[in-house]
């Protein structure tokens, strides 16, 4: 019977109950589906890095020979060695001639492994080209067909022999700026050595090494990679591994970016329901008092009643977190997973059900059940003679306001409203919680919109003021450069990979040496435009943040492809969002004994069109296009926040709704008294609405300054690469308040109306 | 078996039973001696019932009759094992109850005790058989639901749910729930407190009929005088205190009562 009892309480109190079944859902669909998908694509790129075999160091140098190789094979840890040849091409496709290929000619293939979509298998003594997948379905490139490369001066005609992916190769682009990679125009070949117009002469440029797996881990492969230097003992050379290698290190950024953000939104998210379960649980069983009173007098015992009341909150939120869970696990892995497709090529991208997934819906259905449970308990502690009975009147104190002389010149539904805030504490904070998490979501989520606008303007609008940016191939000498910058009124700059070092910690990033010229800035820690000095080198906040240093210190750093470190003094700590390294004079630079090296030239007149015709230019960038590339790259992020914005105004109204029942019944006494003494449904509505608008905008003060807060810790933790501010625009706080606004005063002009139904005669019946 | 001369304050009357100690089937059910309840409020305490002392028999109908805050309701829920006393003792079948703990006392209501209350306390969300059939739930051998509801005249109503039902008709499976148990005692709580006369005077014949048909022992609290003249015992109580125990020689029927 009691099971019977439990069904129809349920249907009968189903506002409630299908707001604690939402509230479980949603917390547990977006908190699985989020979790889900960065694991998802974690334990993708794990497995394809492990199946494939991706190598863990990179040797680059000219020409390997093979007693080079024979010597690298026998250094403690390494497992295995393989040479092969990359260089950089054209191919005659559907997107025109010059289309930028990325050619690897590969000796056995046992690390790196090609992965075969179609065609035949790799093989080393076959003729033909391998082709990545993405690159030959944009060009309608199929197995069988004729493809043409183009390597400097020699071209090389073959077959397609079957159509491939890479593990070392899940994220290329042609060049550095463009970073939303573009199938069409940019591919990757793979051949055998017999390809090659002169096959005796051929000179490996790279070396990929495997290590053993219990030498995999950052410490081990760092000792590896110092025996290596050793082991050649050549200048030439630049031994890398996978946090250096372009395509490992932006799909990682890209999972623990969206790990940070999601981790922190949903939990906050899953808190605010958990939050909204246990109130209204709470609330739920302790109206149920006198029933409580009831079953103890009839000779239920205290553990039947608990049993009882507690399988209410259990079966509800298990429902919810149960459906909830594997909805989230069905639709937000798949969703945001798919528009990996296009940046990255990862395959096997699934969503994945988590340990923690596990864990936190044990942990909402227990606190459901738990708050049933100490509820429960509460009212069972007095004899029933006691519970039977209503319980007791609160203690009313009158507060300070109340005797102070201003109370009197309150209007009566000022002193009503006031007076029922105080003496139901916990629900007007509850409301407050509502609309401060409904609130603090949306501030967040268009902050982070803010955010990633205000990076690409600081970017391109701040730090980097010229309209183009032309790209230098290796041909070009410093007086090429010299010539075009004079030629175009440009700055020339070199951009280049380093590797920096303060005590036990080691960092990648990358530098850039800057000589005279109007069109690259830099901002301090407070972002203020400031100049770079002449003594010494500046580095980024956030890379002086991971080696713990700073203004003043000293650091050692090297380029990558020299092993020679530099210990020199920080002159300067300056912020940039989406580059973290140093900086440094083209004088500076000269006075450690290097060479300056321009690699772009950045200009604000016009470029003309044929200039890219000329070798040692490989291309023209154009702001319009890095921004736009740039924000392509925030696709994914900005997925995430278009649920955190749906899911705060889904919670927003699940919790104020709920809420508004929950008061709208406590109240229906006093309303109808209020009906009884005279007062107009009208007035009476407007009496109600006071209140709630006082609580909303109590919420939405907190909430503003909480998204603000939760932004400042998505900024701030989002990656190590990409250093955000947060930002809120104007727009931002307008949409926040409004939004917020229309949710809670909608929500409750939905119960106020209900003031007109309320009977007198029966509302006031029936109590003792 | 003995009998206690009471010592109130206000003079009593009493009325000597003691001749029946011949008639040994009259067993005592329930005893209060010397059982008060306070309530304290800070520094305040106050004494819902002070020195309560006396006997019920198995069988018979006892009317506790008092004003409002007299100390009926606290008397009641003592009896039914619903409230603890703060001294004295209450002995059911010779075990005193305020030795009781928690678990024994959900066990002494569960097997021994039928309680119709003033306001009904149905269960919403059950119908009026289920209402009944949940005493299957705490006890065994009760009585079928069905017979319980037409005992009490609600066999149409069987299947409603209590809002669908008039206060009688809530009243009645009340009573039909208390009865159901098969208690040893049945207390009633102002059972005609929410009713018309015509219901009320059915809810009496029917609890008059516990007692004398089915030999049920029936407690029944009212400020009602009226209600004295079916009583076989009538406990007066005022201010906390007994006033007067009265034995009625020749208790009316419940259709001769009239208020």
């Amino acid at each position: 019977m009691l099971i019977k009892k439990m069904w129809r309480d349920l249907i009968r109190n189903r506002t409630q109950f299908i707001a604690i079944y939402l509230m479980s859902f949603a917390g547990l669909l977006i908190f699985v589906g989020i979790d889900g998908e960065s694991a998802g694509a974690a334990r993708a790129a794990e497995a394809y890095y492990k199946q494939y075999n991706l190598c863990d160091i990179w040797v680059q140098g000219a020409g390997f020979s093979d007693e080079e190789v024979s010597k690298a094979d026998k250094v403690t840890g390494v497992k295995d060695v393989e040479k092969r040849l990359t260089l950089t091409g054209t191919a005659d496709t559907l997107s025109g001639d010059d289309t930028f290929m990325y050619i690897n000619f590969l000796t056995s293939n046992e690390i790196n492994r090609l992965m075969l979509y179609e065609g035949e298998p790799y093989d080393e003594n076959k003729e033909g080209v391998w082709l990545e997948e993405w690159f030959a379905r944009t060009n309608r490139i199929k197995v069988g067909d004729d493809f043409t490369v183009k390597i400097d001066s020699m071209q090389i005609d073959t077959v397609v022999m079957g159509i491939v992916d890479a593990p070392d190769y899940v994220y290329y682009v042609s060049e550095a700026d463009v970073m939303y990679p573009n199938y069409y125009k940019c591919g990757l070949a793979f051949m055998s050595p017999l390809m090659y117009p002169d096959p005796e002469d051929i000179m490996y440029n790279r070396l990929i090494i495997d290590v053993s797996e219990d030498m995999a881990d950052d410490d081990s492969i760092s000792v590896i990679r110092d025996k290596l230097k050793n082991t050649f003992d050549r200048d030439d050379i630049a031994i890398t591994d996978r946090h250096q290698d372009l395509s490992f290190a932006t799909f990682d950024a890209e999972i623990k970016q969206h790990q940070s953000m999601g981790f922190m939104f949903s939990v906050v998210f899953f808190s605010i329901a958990l939050l909204g379960i246990v109130t209204t649980m709470a609330r739920v069983t302790a109206n149920q008092r006198t029933q409580i009173g009831t079953l103890k007098a009839l000779g239920f015992s205290n553990i039947e009643i608990t049993v009882h009341y507690v399988s209410y909150g259990f079966v509800i939120s298990l429902l919810g977190c149960i459906s909830g869970a594997v909805t989230g696990y069905l639709t937000i892995p798949p969703w945001i997973l798919g528009m990996f497709e296009g940046s990255y090529l990862m395959p096997g991208l699934n969503g994945v059900l988590t340990h923690k997934s596990v864990y936190f819906t044990i942990l909402s259905v227990l606190a459901a059940t738990m708050v049933g449970f100490f509820t429960c308990r509460k009212e069972l502690k007095d004899p029933p003679a006691v519970t039977l009975k209503p319980p007791a009147p609160k203690k009313v104190r009158h507060s300070a306001l109340e005797r102070s002389k201003l109370w009197l010149k309150l209007d009566f539904s000022t002193q009503w409203n006031i007076r029922d805030v105080f003496r139901n504490k916990l629900r007007s904070l509850m409301g407050i919680m509502g609309v401060t998490g409904c609130a603090m979501l949306l501030c967040c989520g268009f902050g982070t919109f803010d955010s990633i606008d205000g990076l690409i303007d600081k970017m391109y609008g701040e730090l980097m003021t010229a309209s183009n940016k032309v790209m230098l191939g290796s041909e070009a000498d410093y007086g090429y450069a010299y010539d075009l910058s004079k030629k175009l009124k440009g700055q020339m700059i070199q951009e280049t990979a380093v590797e920096l070092a303060s005590g036990d910690v080691k960092k990648s990033g990358s530098a850039t040496i800057v000589g005279r010229g109007n069109y690259m800035h830099i901002q301090d820690v407070k972002l203020r435009t400031v100049e770079l000095t002449g003594n010494g080198i500046a580095i980024t906040y956030k890379m002086a943040g991971l080696l713990n240093v700073k203004e003043g210190d000293y650091i050692k750093w090297h380029l990558v492809g020299d092993d020679e470190w530099q210990y020199t003094r920080i002159a300067q700590i300056y912020r940039d969002p989406s580059v973290q390294g140093l900086t440094m004079t083209k004088e500076v630079y000269e006075s450690l004994d290097y060479t300056f090296n321009p690699t772009a030239i950045l200009t604000n007149m016009s470029v003309p069109a044929d200039l890219t015709n000329e070798d040692e230019v490989t291309s023209v960038l154009n702001v319009a296009d890095m921004k736009k590339s740039f924000s392509e790259t925030m696709e994914m992020m900005n997925a995430i926040v278009f649920i955190m914005v749906f899911a705060a105004v889904f919670l927003g109204i699940v919790v104020l709704y709920n809420l508004g029942v929950l008061s709208f019944v406590e109240k229906t006494r006093e309303v109808a008294t209020l009906k009884v003494l005279g007062f107009k449904s009208r007035e009476i509505r407007k009496i109600l609405q006071k209140q709630n608008i006082w609580l909303t905008v109590i919420g939405i003060a907190v909430g503003l300054y909480a998204g603000w807060g939760m932004l400042y810790i998505i900024c701030t933790t989002v990656s190590d690469t990409l250093d955000m501010y947060p930002v809120l625009k104007f727009q931002t706080y307008l949409y926040t308040i409004a939004g917020t606004f229309l949710v809670s005063v909608s929500v409750n002009s939905m119960f106020s109306g209900k003031v007109k139904t309320i009977d007198m005669v029966e509302a006031l019946k029936g109590v003792e | 078996m003995f009998k206690k001369k009471k010592k109130q304050e206000n003079e009593i009357e009493i009325v000597d039973l003691n001749e029946d100690d011949t008639q040994e089937d009259a067993h005592t059910v329930i005893e209060f001696v010397g059982v008060c309840k306070k309530y304290s409020q800070g520094e305040n305490e106050f004494y819902a019932l002070k020195d309560a002392n006396f006997s019920i028999k198995e069988g018979e109908m006892v009317v506790i009759l008092g004003p409002s805050g007299a100390g009926k309701s606290t008397l009641l829920n003592l009896l039914g094992g619903m409230d603890s006393a703060s001294g004295g003792q209450i002995l059911f079948d010779g075990s005193d109850l305020t030795t009781f703990n928690d678990n024994q006392l959900t066990h002494y209501r569960a097997q021994n005790v039928g309680v119709v209350f003033q306001f009904y306390n149905l269960i919403p969300t059950l119908t009026a058989y289920e209402n009944v059939a949940l005493m299957r739930d705490i006890k065994n051998n009760t009585l079928d639901p069905t017979k319980a509801l037409e005992a009490v005249g609600l066999k149409e109503h069987m299947h409603q749910f209590p809002s669908q039902m008039s206060g009688g008709e809530q009243q009645r499976t009340s009573i039909a729930r208390a009865v159901a148990k098969n208690p040893r005692l049945l207390l009633c709580d102002e059972p005609t407190g929410a009713l018309d006369t015509g219901t009320g005077k059915e809810v009496l014949k029917l609890l008059q009929e516990m007692c004398r048909d089915k030999k049920r022992t029936v407690v029944m609290v009212t400020h009602n005088s009226l209600f004295a003249e079916i009583a076989d015992t009538v406990i007066r109580v005022r201010n906390g205190g007994i006033e007067s125990i009265v034995h009625n020689e020749d208790p009316k029927d419940a259709s001769e009562v009239n208020w």
